[in-house]
């Protein structure tokens, strides 16, 4: 078995971060990075609600320190 | 205890190529981070995507959070917190979580399984199942040693005991 190269690692602009967020909240949870982002913090949206809702939710503290 | 380094944009590599060697040996799939900049804290490391692991009808989702941070030996990368997942079959198997600070009554360490189970009035999958800090490379080991991951590279016993040591 050949021993593969590593993995490409793409360094994301903080605006391509904020880009980013918004594709994985639309499409893992059908709604933008914003309303996702408003919505959890109103409590609407439990953390736990789906594996998705963890995985975009994990993406956010870092999103919500820039602003 | 991670590896420390003598300044912050150097352990920031270090954290960043033992992960990636670390993932490389079960998938391809690209690593995501955010620009490095040091007043900037925390950071963000994740896969691209979920990806399909070789060998079976299992997949995995990693994102993890970290800081730099100094102690008197030089500069190490902390977790802070973490996202690791198996799927099997498009759902999630197994997960390890942890996110002190995001939007959750539950901050310690934990998982969740993928069993269709009600205990009283909640469901098995949603119960937060306690752990202690659990780091990406006993999942990694995980996958190949118990469910049969077929690993990418011959040396990814080496890459999981780098892991360990960071």
């Amino acid at each position: 078995m050949a021993t593969r190269t590593d993995n490409e690692i793409r360094e994301l602009s903080p605006e391509e971060w904020d880009q980013r967020v918004d594709e994985q909240a639309r499409k893992r949870l059908g709604m933008s990075g914003e309303e996702f982002e408003r919505r959890l913090n109103a409590g609407e949206i439990d953390i736990d609600d789906s594996p998705d809702v963890t995985r975009v939710a994990m993406m956010l503290p870092l999103h919500a320190t820039r602003k | 205890m991670p590896h420390a380094s003598k300044t912050p944009a150097e352990a920031v590599e270090h954290y960043r190529g033992r992960t990636v060697r670390l993932l490389s040996c079960v998938t391809s799939v690209h690593v995501v981070v955010r620009a490095y900049h040091l007043s900037d804290a925390p950071h963000e490391l994740e896969l691209a995507d979920t990806a399909k692991m070789r060998g079976g009808p299992l997949s995995i989702d990693v994102a993890e959070e970290y800081e730099v941070r100094q102690d008197r030996d030089g500069w190490r990368v902390e977790i802070l917190g973490y996202l690791y997942a198996i799927g099997y079959e498009g759902r999630e198997l197994v997960a390890y979580h942890w996110h002190p600070r995001g939007k959750s009554s539950v901050t310690r360490p934990h998982m969740h399984v993928g069993a269709n189970i009600q205990v009283g009035d909640r469901w098995l999958g949603k119960v937060h199942l306690p752990t202690g800090a659990v780091g990406l490379e006993q999942v990694v080991a995980l996958a190949i040693v118990e469910l049969g991951v077929e690993p990418l590279r011959d040396d990814w016993e080496r890459m999981v005991d780098e892991a360990a040591g960071r």
